[in-house]
């Protein structure tokens, strides 16, 4: 990636022109081979516009500094002490802007402010740190034992228990369910990590496998697990009727709504109570109620668009209203990490799609130049339309989307700009408007605001906000309001409350504590997490923060290691990550204290050092 | 002079020349393996001296290609002008009439949903026809005494997908007791009944493999089969024969072609939502069994009405649940919750935990409405009594509907006294429709007919019934059912109100159609 420089404050939305490069990133389509892309380092990857980048010296490595101290517009309580010693660290700026962001400015008059209009993406981003050569050949070679251990496993196995693989040959006529091939990395590298310690399960420890864990009671600061045992390697498992109380980095409980008792709870009581708990027909035909209108005028209101409609289920709202928007003869470019959801949408829309690089507006840029100019293939007509979908916050690397280059984009190309905030509604931005009121940008320089409730709002379903057109057509169209349920009461009623307090209008300043406390616990947390020598990825600001552990091995020993200091958090491996950075995940949240995160923090770093996961090279050149 | 220098000089130039050809393929002798490329090299100069200078063409033009600089084109005028020119539809195209009036009519409930709520723009509450409130669920009491508990120890949203901290006890109770209804091994829950099938079906049938499916299947089977990209044959709605004889064409095909053995997969509904129909699954599951297919069933609309202990089709045709491979059903339907399931064996339902895209990339329901559906099932097995209650309700709606008067105007989807469906579709005879073309018209247009029924149902609300028309996505639909007006059966009303309501549904139905184009 190249930093793009753009300081000259005269420009209007201070975006970045993602044509500031010019001349080396604007060539024309790439060649599919040349000698200069490998000399270069960088290998090509399946789309054929990503090796058209500006061979760059010095690539992927820690980024300087901002620039200029109001460029950060995160709110710092301020009797909050800072732990750094001022001065040293980037973040030592963060305690100068509490001048920009006072509470009496009104959203009005925060976007047009200075900060507002100086704010880049660039100085947001935090560069993802190339990975150390040793432990790149490491994981490699890990991998590969694994696999050859694993067809031995195999080999073996189908001569000697056949029984056991019985299921991967054809039997009585039928074809295997799964297929040997496809299910290989399930069997002996998931079940593998998923396995439970031999040592652990004798001497009776908290259940120490690493996905599916199965919990009681709220997901809130803390979490309580049932623990469970397996005697088969854990193909299958046994509550040991015990629990476990850990503290709680792996739900996305953003602003902490996540609750059992307090005004939301007792307002959906008070719902159910008069509006029962289901609504039993799709909203087309007769399950649309009062109070759905007067939750999608809330949702409406909160994001800053005229309308809004609302979806029972988050996967749902991607999945069963991009194929009304777009369908054969227009075209959907996806960023490549793109939810699963939005790739269900798009693959039933019958749309052609194209995929740029993570979050790179040269990327996108280029592919749009190529896509316009070329139009559909074969027949080369014009596209119908465009539609460039893209997440507000990305839940596997924490990166936050460069929106403003995208605006910028929009205008020059004149395509369609789907965001999904299905992680950053609620989480970013000082009044949790999502990315828009994190930039600064208006609401209305985006087509279509998507975005899920379960995040931020301790609930379900999603909403898609956008014009009142689009809005009226999508309710007569979007498959979920014709034939799924609609949004439950009281769901219904734990998202009007839980907006009612992030905005204020219950007149307590609630909301605006939660959102402080979770942009502070995240900028803290992302921080000491990189002095410490983790390879972290994540722009800063964002409450998602990924720590990378690379080997397969490390990933159940990292989870079971936190879960036995009783902290709980996500590994995430292949194939939801490139097979390299396989990773683990913290959600940060509103309700976690400091004392939290500094309990979570001392047992982070001493597993980090068992672990020799301190492979980060720009935090040791940041100490020298 | 001359004579005797000239052969010295050109020995001698022989001779460095030599010594340095000499070195060199020394050199090249000390890379391994290059003895096997010399070789090559001089035999095939020896065999054929032509190909070794195409050969060494083809290396240099290699080398050359390679070192070449990109290509860039030097302005990006016509680039920028063809993007100038590019000018997108709009993102959605402007309503019809026909669409605003499908806005307005949509009914808006104020306060509770129940068998008699109230309607925005009506002052007394209607008798609600319109919902799968079958039993009444919505106003269990005891439903919301259980919700209320679980969200004092819950809370609301579960806040994470079943793979991160997302599975709660209650829902692997829930899972428990569906199996158990059902009689299957396993079951796993879903977030949305309408993405259940769709998620499901992919999950197991990949592209290359084969699905054999219902013509009459509602639009989430539809989606799910479509994104599977597997290869995909139709037989006639609910129509044995024509599946046997798709079933044997495929046989002998692949007889003949020889074809590997792929996945197979026979997709059908169990209570179909757009006819009101049942599939013969006996029938079915013989020939699933004779071919060596995998059936899939959606129970969406059947589970917790039909048979005698509410287990659905399987209850209903005494099938062995085992025998069906997926039952997929949802909880928003009868059990007045949210979400959908699929039950099965464990291999089906563990496979999923990992490849249902639905289930693994989805928060997982709410605590309360996985309690309420426990809830509802607990009920449903302790009085299976309502069910009779709501069968009596339903020949009560028929009964009426099939009177003599109506005949000319109206079918009945389906129209079986005996038939358990606890719902039916209403569509104006294609003959009555005929009798009033207009002018040059050959057929009354969809929008015509449409608003026919709208008419009839506004006429419905006015003398306090309500009803809907069935709504469709219709351009999306593979092949869209006709036009009709779907009316619920409820034990929310007592069988006196369900006599009334069906009797306003059938004098508005007269006095709409009969006035209908007099005009």
């Amino acid at each position: 990636m190249t930093t793009i420089e753009s300081n000259s404050p005269s420009s209007k939305l201070a975006v970045p022109s993602a044509n500031g490069s010019d001349g080396k990133a604007t060539g024309g389509r790439a060649r599919a081979f040349s000698l200069s892309t490998i000399m270069a380092g960088r290998a090509r990857r399946s789309y054929s516009v990503s090796s058209a980048y500006p061979p760059n010296s010095n690539p992927s490595l820690y980024l300087s500094p901002p620039r200029s101290s109001g460029d950060h517009t995160f709110s710092i309580n301020a009797d909050i002490p800072l732990p750094y010693p001022p001065g040293s660290s980037s973040l030592s700026d963060v305690t100068k802007l509490q001048q920009f962001s006072s509470l009496s400015v009104s959203v009005a008059q925060r976007r047009n402010s200075t900060a507002a209009l100086r704010r880049k993406y660039e100085d947001l981003e935090q560069k993802l740190e190339a990975t150390p050569l040793w432990v790149l050949v490491s994981t490699y070679l890990n991998y590969l034992i694994l696999i050859l251990y694993g067809h031995l496993r195999d080999i073996l196995g189908k001569v000697f228990k056949r029984d056991e693989y019985a299921h991967l040959r054809t039997h009585d006529g039928y074809a295997p369910l799964v297929s040997d091939f496809d299910s290989f990395y399930t069997r002996r590298l998931y079940m593998r990590i998923r396995e439970t310690d031999f040592v652990n399960s004798k001497n009776s420890m908290a259940s120490s496998d690493c996905w599916n864990r199965p919990i009681t009671g709220v997901a809130s600061r803390t979490v309580k697990l049932l623990d469970r045992t397996s005697d088969d390697f854990n193909k299958t498992f046994s509550l040991s009727g015990t629990t476990t109380e850990a503290v709680n980095f792996a739900s996305y409980n953003y602003l902490g709504f996540a609750q059992s008792v307090g005004e939301c709870a007792d307002a959906v009581e008070e719902t159910v109570k008069t509006l029962g708990a289901c609504s039993s027909s799709p909203r087309s035909e007769a399950g649309g109620s009062s109070l759905h209108r007067q939750l999608e005028g809330k949702v409406a209101q909160f994001v800053g668009k005229p309308a809004a409609i609302v979806v029972s289920m988050g996967f749902a709202t991607n999945s069963t209203t991009i194929p009304t928007l777009v369908r054969k003869g227009c075209l959907i470019i996806s960023d490549e990490l793109n939810h699963s959801s939005i790739i269900f949408g798009a693959r039933l829309s019958g749309a052609s799609i194209r995929v740029f690089k993570h979050n790179n507006m040269d990327s996108l840029k280029l592919l749009l130049q190529e896509v316009i100019s070329q139009g559909q293939p074969r027949t080369h007509r014009p596209w119908k339309k465009i539609m460039v979908i893209v997440e507000g916050l990305y839940s596997m690397e924490g990166s936050i989307v460069n929106l403003p280059a995208l605006v910028q984009l929009r205008k020059q190309f004149g395509f369609y700009l789907y965001v999904d905030e299905a992680h950053s509604i609620g989480a970013l931005g000082e009044r949790g408007g999502g990315v828009c009121d994190f930039y600064g940008i208006s609401p209305s320089h985006v087509d279509i605001l998507m975005g899920t409730f379960t995040k931020s709002f301790g609930a379900a379903g999603g909403y898609i906000a956008a014009t009142k057109d689009i809005i009226d057509y999508l309710r007569l169209k979007n498959h979920s309001f014709a034939y799924a349920e609609s949004i439950t009461p009281p769901v219904a009623q734990q998202i009007l409350t839980s907006i009612t307090i992030i905005r204020g209008d219950d007149g307590t300043n609630e909301g605006r504590k939660r959102i402080q406390q979770l942009a502070d616990n995240s900028i803290y947390f992302a921080a000491r997490l990189r002095e410490m020598g983790f390879i972290v990825y994540g722009d800063e600001g964002s409450p998602v923060i990924p720590l990378l552990v690379f080997n397969p091995a490390k990933i159940p020993a990292f989870s079971r290691e936190l879960l036995q200091r009783k902290i709980a958090i996500c590994v995430v491996g292949y194939p939801a990550t490139p097979i390299i950075t396989a990773r683990a995940r913290f959600c940060v949240s509103a309700s976690h204290t400091r004392k939290d995160l500094d309990y979570a923090l001392e047992h982070i770093s001493e597993i980090g050092d068992t672990l020799m996961l301190k492979v980060s090279r720009a935090a040791r050149k940041k100490l020298e | 002079m001359v004579n005797s220098d000239r052969p010295y000089t050109v020995d001698d130039n022989v001779r460095f020349i030599n010594s340095t050809v000499n070195s060199v393929y020394e050199l090249v002798a000390l890379i391994p393996g290059s003895d096997i490329i010399m070789n090559y090299l001089k035999e095939s100069y020896q065999h054929d001296p032509f190909r070794v200078v195409l050969e060494l063409f083809l290396v240099f033009f290699a080398i050359k290609y390679m070192l070449a600089k990109r290509y860039k084109p030097n302005d990006n005028s016509e680039i920028n002008e063809l993007v100038e020119e590019w000018h997108p539809e709009p993102l959605v195209p402007a309503l019809s009439s026909f669409d605003r009036m499908n806005l307005e009519k949509t009914p808006v409930i104020i306060g509770p949903q129940s068998a008699k709520p109230k309607v925005a723009g009506h002052t007394k509450p209607l008798l609600n026809l319109a919902t799968t409130n079958y039993i009444n669920l919505v106003s269990s009491e005891q439903i919301k005494e259980k919700a209320i508990s679980t969200l004092r120890n819950y809370g609301v949203g579960s806040c994470g997908p079943p793979g991160f901290y997302g599975t709660i006890d209650v829902h692997m109770d829930l899972e428990k007791d569906i199996a158990r209804f059902l009689g299957t091994d396993e079951c796993i829950i879903y977030a949305q009944g309408f993405s259940t099938i769709s998620s499901v079906i992919p999950a197991f049938s990949k592209r290359g493999d084969l699905l054999v499916v219902d013509e009459g299947v509602n639009f989430a089977v539809q989606k799910g089969v479509q994104i599977s990209r597997s290869n995909v044959r139709w037989f006639k709605h609910n129509d044995i024969e024509d599946l046997e004889r798709v079933l044997e064409e495929i046989r002998v095909d692949d007889l003949v072609h020889k074809k590997r053995l792929t996945r197979r997969f026979i997709v059908t509904e169990g209570l179909f939502a757009n006819y009101g129909d049942i599939a013969p699954l006996s029938k079915i599951v013989e020939l699933k069994i004779k071919y060596k297919y995998r059936l899939i069933l959606d129970e969406s609309q059947s589970i917790g009405v039909l048979g005698k202990r509410g287990a659905g089709l399987t209850d209903l045709f005494n099938v062995n649940p085992t025998q069906v491979d997926m039952i997929i059903g949802s909880m928003s339907t009868t059990l007045c919750s949210s979400g959908g399931f699929c039950a099965g064996s464990n291999e089906i339902i563990d496979h999923q935990r990992l490849s249902g895209s639905a289930y693994c990339y989805s928060a997982s329901i709410p605590a309360m409405l996985a309690v309420s559906a426990s809830e509802a099932l607990k009920i449903i097995q302790l009085q299976p009594s309502i069910l009779t209650e709501l069968s009596e309700r339903m020949q009560s709606v028929r009964q009426t509907l099939k009177h003599k008067s109506m005949e000319p105007l109206i079918d009945i989807h389906s129209p079986e006294m005996d038939s358990p469906a606890p719902f039916l579709h209403i569509r104006a005879k294609s003959s009555f429709l005929k009798l009033h073309l207009k002018g040059e018209e050959n057929e009354v247009s969809r929008e015509d007919e449409e608003r026919l029924l709208q008419d009839v149902v506004d006429e419905c609300a006015y003398q306090g019934v309500l009803v809907t028309r069935a709504k469709y996505v219709i351009d999306q639909e593979r092949h869209c059912p006709k036009p009709s007006i779907k009316i619920y059966a409820t034990t929310g009303l007592t069988k006196k109100e369900t006599e009334k309501a069906a009797s306003v549904v059938k004098a508005a139905i007269i006095k709409v159609f009969g006035k209908w184009r007099r005009a």
